[in-house]
């Protein structure tokens, strides 16, 4: 338990040392003429710019934009792969209908579908949500699938032997033992759906942080887009670091959890 | 009339793959008076599990029949209750909900909830225990939930499979004697799988002794020692001849694997 502690200490302050390492050799490398800062801009350069962004408002605009889309497609994505898994979860049938379409989704790129949404929902954020969406289904939907399919057989026959029909199986038994397993799904979702709203908005969006990313580098201002760049990595770290929290509150009942 | 009847009971089973039929139990008539308690003993493969399972109603039938207090057992019933091997709690509900489990899927409406399973927690020692997950309980008191949990729908007759295969020697021995007293207060008929002799010797008002190859019933064996038992019996003569009366019928069983084993 102390040793476990003192290493995860350790990892974390490890960790830290190694991120503010790459600040520091990147600034170095650039105030020393290594690296041209034309390439990459330097820290020192980029908070400042991210400062005059903040005061402009136009961090809030970019934020609220990917936001706004980000949680419509984490939700309708979370929504949607909860049902289907647990349809197909529980009956082999429509897991069988449904496998054709994973398959695609697993071997064909989701942003080679973007013309296509393009033409049905025309440029912005019906189309940037859609996108994302897809993004973010599969895990969700898979990992539903797995935990209800994977029911403890055991548990499932103690049940039925208390006389539980299907039903309480399903509402008593399968469903709460895989809580645990969709917050997983749905952890790896938060970091999907991001991705694809920040994708498909690099194609063709008025806001975001994609948007902007996309037309400061075609102005070739480096360190106004290196802004965007860093509040994209650190919404991802810190959305699916809220959802790892709470898959941690759902989990605290499972012995081979190793925490 | 007996309590539990079983007339020429036959459970085939397919082999998923080979599809070939393999039988488990064959041929298996028994009968079971109302409060006593019956161990059914024998090696690995015997069928004890499943013949208990199929009085659960959890198994199909192939042949023959099994009446309890005169009704056929066609599926799970409120009159049988089932105590399983570890590992059948539900791990994310504490002790308390874990009790609760078995009341609420048989929709008991005989009061209040929680007051059943806190009397039934409390019979079994771990009144102090009932808001704790199955993860922080040791495995004998694991068991004791288990065994609270079916008794908690008061069932006519407790079906056990096994429940203290999982714990080591002196653990069992200590559930053993505290299922004795738990039953005595609770006054149920009880059929107990074990493959352990003295464990079979020491609960049982009757032995059941199972063979192999199809799962058969070899002898039923009458046990007359005095109760309430504690551990001072498993010294005594009348126990020992019993052991090895037991002994012998499992070593019988066990030369013909092995004369399975070399001709394969």
């Amino acid at each position: 338990m102390i040793a476990e502690l003192f290493y995860r200490r350790q990892a974390l302050v490890l960790g830290t040392l190694s991120m503010i390492g790459i600040v520091v050799f990147w600034q170095i490398a650039v105030d020393t003429g290594f690296i041209n800062p034309f390439f990459i801009s330097t820290p020192s350069q980029v908070a400042a710019e991210f400062m005059a962004q903040f005061e402009d408002g136009s961090v809030a605009t970019n934020v609220a934009a990917t936001l706004y889309c980000f949680v419509w497609s984490l939700g309708l994505a979370a929504v949607v792969g909860i049902v289907l898994g647990m349809l197909a979860g529980w009956f082999a049938d429509v897991e069988a209908a449904l496998e054709p379409f994973i398959w695609f989704k697993y071997s064909a790129p989701t942003v080679a579908f973007y013309p296509l949404f393009v033409a049905w929902l025309g440029y912005g954020t019906p189309t940037i949500i859609a996108i994302a969406f897809l993004f973010a289904l599969t895990p969700i939907y898979a990992n539903t699938l797995s935990g209800i399919k994977n029911t403890d057989r055991d548990l499932a026959r103690a049940a039925r032997s208390f006389g539980a029909r299907p039903l309480d199986i399903f509402l008593r038994v399968a469903l709460p033992g895989s809580v645990p397993v969709m917050m997983a799904g749905l952890r790896l979702g938060v970091g999907r759906a991001l991705t694809g709203v920040v994708v498909a908005e690099l194609f063709g969006a008025n806001a975001g942080l994609g948007y902007a990313i996309t037309y400061y580098g075609q102005l070739m201002q480096t360190t106004k887009m290196m802004v965007s760049i860093v509040i994209v990595v650190v919404l991802g770290v810190l959305l699916t670091q809220i959802l790892s929290f709470l898959e941690s509150k759902t989990d605290s009942w499972r012995v081979d959890s190793n925490r | 009339m007996a309590q539990i009847e079983i007339r020429d009971l036959g459970i085939d089973y397919r082999k998923p793959k080979s599809n070939e039929v393999f039988s488990a139990v064959d041929s298996v008539a028994l009968s079971v008076e109302k409060g006593e308690f019956v161990t059914i003993v024998g090696s690995s493969g015997c069928g004890k599990s499943t013949l208990l399972m199929a009085v659960a109603g959890l198994v199909s039938l192939t042949r023959g029949s099994i009446e309890i207090d005169g009704k056929q057992v066609t599926g799970p019933g409120p009159d049988r209750a089932v105590v399983f091997q570890e590992a059948s709690l539900l791990p994310w509900r504490s002790v308390r909900g874990n009790v609760k489990f078995g009341l609420e899927m048989q929709r008991w409406n005989g009061g209040d909830l929680n007051e059943r399973a806190m009397q039934m927690i409390r019979l079994v020692g771990l009144g102090r225990f009932s808001d704790y997950h199955p993860h922080q309980l040791s495995g004998g008191m694991r068991q004791r939930v288990n065994i609270a949990r079916a008794l908690a729908v008061d069932p006519e007759v407790l079906l056990m499979d096994e429940p203290f295969g999982a714990l080591d020697a002196q653990t069992r021995e200590i559930m053993g004697a505290e299922l004795l007293r738990i039953w005595e207060r609770a006054k149920k008929t009880a059929l107990f799988v074990t493959h352990d002799i003295d464990e079979a010797i020491f609960l049982a008002d009757k032995i059941v002794v199972m063979g192999r190859n199809p799962g058969h019933i070899k002898e039923v064996i009458k046990v007359d020692l005095p109760r309430p038992r504690n551990e001072a019996i498993l010294d005594s003569d009348a126990f020992h001849e019993l052991r090895k009366r037991l002994r012998a019928h499992l070593a019988e069983d066990m030369s013909s694997m092995q004369l399975v084993q070399e001709v394969a």
